[in-house]
Protein backbone atom coordinates (compact mmCIF):
# COMPACT_ATOMS: atom_id res chain seq x y z
CA UNK A 1 0.00 0.00 0.00
CA UNK A 2 0.93 3.51 -0.45
CA UNK A 3 0.37 6.57 2.03
CA UNK A 4 0.56 9.92 1.75
CA UNK A 5 0.41 12.50 5.15
CA UNK A 6 1.41 16.07 5.25
CA UNK A 7 1.61 18.33 7.96
CA UNK A 8 2.50 21.88 9.08
CA UNK A 9 4.80 21.56 12.19
CA UNK A 10 3.78 24.06 14.34
CA UNK A 11 5.94 26.97 14.81
CA UNK A 12 8.08 24.94 12.11
CA UNK A 13 8.70 24.08 8.01
CA UNK A 14 6.19 21.62 6.07
CA UNK A 15 6.56 18.15 6.37
CA UNK A 16 5.58 14.88 4.13
CA UNK A 17 5.88 11.49 4.73
CA UNK A 18 4.97 9.04 1.87
CA UNK A 19 5.61 5.31 2.43
CA UNK A 20 5.12 1.94 0.92
CA UNK A 21 4.12 -0.71 3.46
CA UNK A 22 2.51 -3.70 4.14
CA UNK A 23 2.71 -5.15 7.66
CA UNK A 24 6.37 -3.41 7.42
CA UNK A 25 7.61 -0.28 6.15
CA UNK A 26 9.14 -1.25 3.13
CA UNK A 27 10.56 2.56 1.61
CA UNK A 28 9.70 5.69 3.30
CA UNK A 29 10.43 9.60 2.07
CA UNK A 30 10.48 12.22 4.91
CA UNK A 31 9.93 15.47 3.07
CA UNK A 32 9.60 18.98 3.20
CA UNK A 33 11.03 22.60 3.79
CA UNK A 34 13.00 22.01 6.75
CA UNK A 35 16.50 22.20 7.51
CA UNK A 36 18.67 19.05 8.89
CA UNK A 37 22.35 19.61 9.73
CA UNK A 38 24.46 17.41 8.39
CA UNK A 39 22.22 16.62 5.48
CA UNK A 40 23.04 12.95 5.33
CA UNK A 41 21.37 12.36 8.82
CA UNK A 42 17.89 12.34 6.64
CA UNK A 43 18.58 9.37 5.16
CA UNK A 44 19.86 8.18 7.46
CA UNK A 45 16.05 8.11 9.38
CA UNK A 46 15.05 6.45 6.53
CA UNK A 47 17.28 3.95 6.40
CA UNK A 48 16.13 3.17 10.19
CA UNK A 49 12.65 3.21 9.38
CA UNK A 50 12.86 1.08 6.52
CA UNK A 51 11.49 -2.56 7.65
CA UNK A 52 9.87 -1.40 10.91
CA UNK A 53 6.16 -3.20 11.91
CA UNK A 54 3.54 -0.28 10.32
CA UNK A 55 2.08 -0.85 13.83
CA UNK A 56 5.16 0.97 15.21
CA UNK A 57 3.75 3.02 17.62
CA UNK A 58 4.40 7.17 17.99
CA UNK A 59 6.97 6.72 20.28
CA UNK A 60 9.28 4.27 19.16
CA UNK A 61 9.36 6.10 15.98
CA UNK A 62 10.31 8.95 17.97
CA UNK A 63 13.16 6.78 19.87
CA UNK A 64 14.51 5.48 16.12
CA UNK A 65 14.58 9.29 14.89
CA UNK A 66 16.53 10.57 18.21
CA UNK A 67 18.92 7.70 17.97
CA UNK A 68 20.16 8.89 14.67
CA UNK A 69 19.95 12.29 15.33
CA UNK A 70 22.48 11.85 18.18
CA UNK A 71 24.45 9.42 16.13
CA UNK A 72 24.63 12.30 13.69
CA UNK A 73 25.15 14.93 16.59
CA UNK A 74 22.55 16.84 13.84
CA UNK A 75 20.79 20.06 14.66
CA UNK A 76 16.95 19.21 13.06
CA UNK A 77 15.47 22.92 12.31
CA UNK A 78 11.69 23.56 11.42
CA UNK A 79 11.26 19.75 12.12
CA UNK A 80 11.19 17.61 15.06
CA UNK A 81 11.06 13.97 15.73
CA UNK A 82 7.84 13.92 17.45
CA UNK A 83 6.69 15.65 14.44
CA UNK A 84 8.26 13.11 12.03
CA UNK A 85 6.50 10.52 14.39
CA UNK A 86 2.76 11.71 14.06
CA UNK A 87 3.21 12.28 9.80
CA UNK A 88 4.07 8.71 9.33
CA UNK A 89 1.32 7.38 11.46
CA UNK A 90 -0.54 9.72 9.97
CA UNK A 91 0.61 8.22 6.36
CA UNK A 92 0.18 4.59 7.51
CA UNK A 93 -4.20 5.19 8.18
CA UNK B 1 40.33 37.27 6.43
CA UNK B 2 40.39 38.61 3.29
CA UNK B 3 36.94 38.38 0.85
CA UNK B 4 36.78 37.35 -2.59
CA UNK B 5 33.85 39.17 -4.39
CA UNK B 6 32.66 37.70 -7.56
CA UNK B 7 30.08 40.67 -9.39
CA UNK B 8 26.57 40.31 -10.73
CA UNK B 9 27.04 37.73 -13.33
CA UNK B 10 23.43 35.25 -15.28
CA UNK B 11 23.69 31.80 -15.49
CA UNK B 12 21.58 28.71 -15.58
CA UNK B 13 20.23 27.19 -12.84
CA UNK B 14 22.50 23.86 -12.92
CA UNK B 15 25.59 26.50 -13.37
CA UNK B 16 24.37 28.69 -10.95
CA UNK B 17 24.34 25.36 -8.21
CA UNK B 18 27.62 24.03 -9.77
CA UNK B 19 29.34 27.36 -9.33
CA UNK B 20 28.30 27.73 -5.53
CA UNK B 21 29.47 23.88 -4.84
CA UNK B 22 32.63 24.21 -6.84
CA UNK B 23 33.93 26.96 -5.10
CA UNK B 24 32.87 25.53 -2.09
CA UNK B 25 35.30 22.64 -2.33
CA UNK B 26 37.62 24.80 -3.70
CA UNK B 27 37.62 27.24 -0.89
CA UNK B 28 38.05 24.26 1.10
CA UNK B 29 41.26 23.02 -0.06
CA UNK B 30 42.61 26.79 0.41
CA UNK B 31 42.78 27.41 -3.17
CA UNK B 32 40.12 30.06 -3.21
CA UNK B 33 39.20 32.72 -0.72
CA UNK B 34 36.09 32.94 1.16
CA UNK B 35 33.93 34.07 -1.36
CA UNK B 36 30.50 36.02 -1.92
CA UNK B 37 29.11 36.00 -4.99
CA UNK B 38 26.09 38.08 -6.61
CA UNK B 39 24.01 36.38 -9.57
CA UNK B 40 20.84 36.50 -11.50
CA UNK B 41 19.09 33.20 -13.25
CA UNK B 42 18.84 32.93 -16.78
CA UNK B 43 16.51 31.51 -17.85
CA UNK B 44 14.35 32.33 -14.93
CA UNK B 45 14.34 29.00 -12.21
CA UNK B 46 13.08 27.75 -9.40
CA UNK B 47 15.38 26.08 -7.30
CA UNK B 48 13.92 23.30 -4.63
CA UNK B 49 15.19 22.54 -1.31
CA UNK B 50 17.21 19.34 -0.69
CA UNK B 51 14.61 17.50 0.87
CA UNK B 52 11.47 18.42 -1.52
CA UNK B 53 9.93 16.46 -3.95
CA UNK B 54 10.34 18.18 -7.54
CA UNK B 55 7.30 16.79 -8.71
CA UNK B 56 5.34 17.51 -5.28
CA UNK B 57 6.52 21.23 -5.68
CA UNK B 58 6.80 22.35 -9.08
CA UNK B 59 4.74 21.51 -11.97
CA UNK B 60 7.39 20.64 -14.29
CA UNK B 61 5.67 20.05 -17.35
CA UNK B 62 4.80 24.09 -17.61
CA UNK B 63 8.10 24.59 -16.76
CA UNK B 64 9.22 22.92 -19.65
CA UNK B 65 7.03 24.72 -21.54
CA UNK B 66 7.94 27.91 -20.22
CA UNK B 67 11.30 26.92 -21.11
CA UNK B 68 11.57 27.89 -17.12
CA UNK B 69 14.68 25.50 -15.25
CA UNK B 70 14.52 23.90 -12.46
CA UNK B 71 17.52 22.45 -10.10
CA UNK B 72 17.68 21.13 -6.60
CA UNK B 73 19.50 23.08 -3.83
CA UNK B 74 21.95 21.25 -1.77
CA UNK B 75 20.54 23.44 1.07
CA UNK B 76 17.38 22.69 2.99
CA UNK B 77 14.38 25.21 2.62
CA UNK B 78 11.74 25.51 0.07
CA UNK B 79 10.66 26.16 -3.36
CA UNK B 80 11.51 29.50 -5.09
CA UNK B 81 10.76 31.11 -8.22
CA UNK B 82 13.60 33.06 -9.37
CA UNK B 83 12.65 35.41 -12.10
CA UNK B 84 15.54 36.12 -14.23
CA UNK B 85 14.63 40.11 -13.52
CA UNK B 86 12.83 39.80 -10.48
CA UNK B 87 15.64 39.15 -7.91
CA UNK B 88 18.98 39.20 -7.16
CA UNK B 89 20.60 35.84 -5.28
CA UNK B 90 23.70 35.48 -3.34
CA UNK B 91 26.14 33.05 -1.88
CA UNK B 92 28.23 33.51 0.84
CA UNK B 93 30.97 30.55 1.00
CA UNK B 94 33.56 30.64 3.32
CA UNK B 95 34.86 28.07 6.51
CA UNK B 96 32.91 28.03 9.54
CA UNK B 97 34.91 29.54 11.87
CA UNK B 98 34.45 32.62 10.46
CA UNK B 99 30.80 32.70 11.28
CA UNK B 100 28.67 32.34 14.92
CA UNK B 101 28.54 28.43 15.82
CA UNK B 102 25.12 28.22 15.88
CA UNK B 103 23.32 28.14 12.68
CA UNK B 104 20.38 30.43 13.70
CA UNK B 105 22.89 32.77 14.56
CA UNK B 106 24.96 32.43 11.70
CA UNK B 107 21.79 32.92 9.63
CA UNK B 108 21.35 36.32 11.52
CA UNK B 109 24.87 37.10 11.07
CA UNK B 110 25.13 37.21 7.30
CA UNK B 111 21.21 38.25 7.03
CA UNK B 112 22.34 41.83 8.87
CA UNK B 113 24.53 42.24 5.75
CA UNK B 114 21.52 42.33 3.42
CA UNK B 115 19.91 44.73 5.91
CA UNK B 116 22.82 46.73 5.88
CA UNK B 117 22.41 46.15 2.11
CA UNK B 118 19.16 47.32 1.99
CA UNK B 119 19.04 50.47 4.55
CA UNK B 120 21.54 51.93 1.50
CA UNK B 121 18.67 52.51 -0.57
CA UNK B 122 16.38 53.49 2.35
CA UNK B 123 14.44 50.40 3.18
CA UNK B 124 14.16 48.89 6.42
CA UNK B 125 14.26 45.74 7.05
CA UNK B 126 14.61 43.09 9.53
CA UNK B 127 15.43 39.62 10.74
CA UNK B 128 12.86 37.25 10.48
CA UNK B 129 14.52 33.84 12.76
CA UNK B 130 14.95 31.20 11.05
CA UNK B 131 16.14 32.23 7.80
CA UNK B 132 14.17 35.33 6.60
CA UNK B 133 14.15 38.75 6.17
CA UNK B 134 11.21 40.66 6.65
CA UNK B 135 9.87 44.80 5.50
CA UNK B 136 6.95 46.16 7.27
CA UNK B 137 6.33 42.40 8.28
CA UNK B 138 6.29 40.96 4.56
CA UNK B 139 9.11 38.60 3.15
CA UNK B 140 11.53 40.32 1.38
CA UNK B 141 14.70 37.59 1.64
CA UNK B 142 14.65 33.85 2.03
CA UNK B 143 18.02 31.95 3.02
CA UNK B 144 18.98 28.70 3.01
CA UNK B 145 22.90 27.62 4.46
CA UNK B 146 24.68 24.06 4.44
CA UNK B 147 27.52 23.00 6.38
CA UNK B 148 30.02 20.45 4.47
CA UNK B 149 33.44 19.30 5.77
CA UNK B 150 33.71 22.96 7.93
CA UNK B 151 32.55 25.19 4.98
CA UNK B 152 29.83 27.41 5.18
CA UNK B 153 27.34 27.66 2.08
CA UNK B 154 24.58 30.14 2.32
CA UNK B 155 22.65 31.34 -0.31
CA UNK B 156 19.73 34.04 -0.36
CA UNK B 157 17.65 35.82 -2.68
CA UNK B 158 16.33 39.61 -2.64
CA UNK B 159 13.28 40.01 -4.23
CA UNK B 160 13.43 42.86 -6.61
CA UNK B 161 10.19 42.39 -8.53
CA UNK B 162 7.41 40.20 -7.80
CA UNK B 163 5.40 38.52 -10.50
CA UNK B 164 3.09 36.22 -8.34
CA UNK B 165 1.01 35.22 -11.30
CA UNK B 166 4.45 33.64 -13.36
CA UNK B 167 5.57 32.41 -9.39
CA UNK B 168 2.37 30.23 -9.26
CA UNK B 169 2.03 29.23 -12.89
CA UNK B 170 5.29 26.95 -11.96
CA UNK B 171 5.10 26.04 -7.91
CA UNK B 172 2.55 23.60 -6.70
CA UNK B 173 1.15 25.29 -3.37
CA UNK B 174 0.66 21.97 -0.65
CA UNK B 175 -2.67 22.05 1.11
CA UNK B 176 -0.91 22.62 4.30
CA UNK B 177 0.95 25.42 3.66
CA UNK B 178 -2.76 27.02 2.17
CA UNK B 179 -4.88 25.73 5.42
CA UNK B 180 -2.14 27.23 7.44
CA UNK B 181 -4.15 30.09 9.71
CA UNK B 182 -1.24 31.88 10.33
CA UNK B 183 -0.52 32.03 6.49
CA UNK B 184 -2.61 34.12 4.55
CA UNK B 185 -2.52 35.11 0.60
CA UNK B 186 1.02 35.59 -0.75
CA UNK B 187 0.13 39.34 -1.29
CA UNK B 188 0.37 39.80 2.48
CA UNK B 189 3.22 38.19 3.18
CA UNK B 190 5.26 38.88 0.55
CA UNK B 191 7.12 42.31 -0.98
CA UNK B 192 9.64 43.52 -3.24
CA UNK B 193 11.85 45.75 -3.19
CA UNK B 194 10.25 48.08 -5.91
CA UNK B 195 7.13 47.97 -3.87
CA UNK B 196 9.36 50.08 -1.64
CA UNK B 197 11.66 52.48 -3.80
CA UNK B 198 11.82 52.99 -7.06
CA UNK B 199 15.03 51.95 -7.68
CA UNK B 200 17.03 50.24 -11.15
CA UNK B 201 17.96 46.76 -10.04
CA UNK B 202 21.26 47.30 -10.78
CA UNK B 203 21.11 50.58 -8.02
CA UNK B 204 19.90 47.47 -5.78
CA UNK B 205 23.21 45.45 -6.94
CA UNK B 206 25.21 48.56 -6.12
CA UNK B 207 23.61 48.79 -2.33
CA UNK B 208 24.10 44.91 -1.37
CA UNK B 209 27.46 44.75 -2.52
CA UNK B 210 28.06 47.59 -0.26
CA UNK B 211 26.21 45.90 2.10
CA UNK B 212 28.02 42.98 2.13
CA UNK B 213 31.55 44.67 1.88
CA UNK B 214 31.01 47.21 4.44
CA UNK B 215 33.94 46.86 7.13
CA UNK B 216 35.61 43.81 5.22
CA UNK B 217 39.19 43.80 3.99
CA UNK B 218 37.84 42.43 0.16
CA UNK B 219 38.85 42.20 -3.49
CA UNK B 220 36.98 42.07 -6.48
CA UNK B 221 37.63 38.86 -8.41
CA UNK B 222 36.33 36.31 -11.25
CA UNK B 223 35.86 32.43 -10.67
CA UNK B 224 39.03 30.95 -11.61
CA UNK B 225 39.49 28.77 -14.99
CA UNK B 226 39.95 25.59 -12.68
CA UNK B 227 36.82 26.40 -10.31
CA UNK B 228 35.02 26.88 -13.97
CA UNK B 229 36.27 23.71 -15.21
CA UNK B 230 34.76 21.56 -12.25
CA UNK B 231 31.77 23.61 -12.13
CA UNK B 232 30.67 22.55 -15.94
CA UNK B 233 31.43 18.91 -14.78
CA UNK B 234 28.80 19.35 -11.34
CA UNK B 235 26.49 21.41 -13.62
CA UNK B 236 26.44 18.70 -16.57
CA UNK B 237 26.66 15.67 -13.94
CA UNK B 238 25.11 16.56 -11.12
CA UNK B 239 22.58 19.44 -11.35
CA UNK B 240 21.39 18.94 -14.75
CA UNK B 241 20.63 15.37 -13.61
CA UNK B 242 17.18 13.60 -13.42
CA UNK B 243 19.35 11.30 -10.90
CA UNK B 244 20.06 14.49 -8.96
CA UNK B 245 16.75 16.89 -9.36
CA UNK B 246 14.42 14.04 -9.48
CA UNK B 247 16.05 11.95 -6.52
CA UNK B 248 12.67 12.49 -4.67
Amino acid sequence: MKGFAEMKVPGGKLLAIRVDYSDRIDKIEILGDFFIHPEECLEAIENSLTGIEAASSASEIVEKVDAIVARYDAELIGVNSQAIADTIKSALK
Amino acid sequence: MNWRIIELQSNTAAMNMAIDDAVARFVKQGSSKPTIRFYTWKPSAVSIGRFQSLEHEVNVKRCEGLGIDYVRRITGGGAVYHDSGGEITYSVIGPETMFPKGIRESYSCICQWVIKGLSNIGIWAEFAPINDILVEGKKISGNAQTRRNGILLQHGTVLYDLNIKKMFGVLKVSKAKISDKMIKNVEDRVTSVIRHRPVSSRELYNALLKGFTEGKEYEMGVISKEEMEFADELAENTYSSKEWNFSR
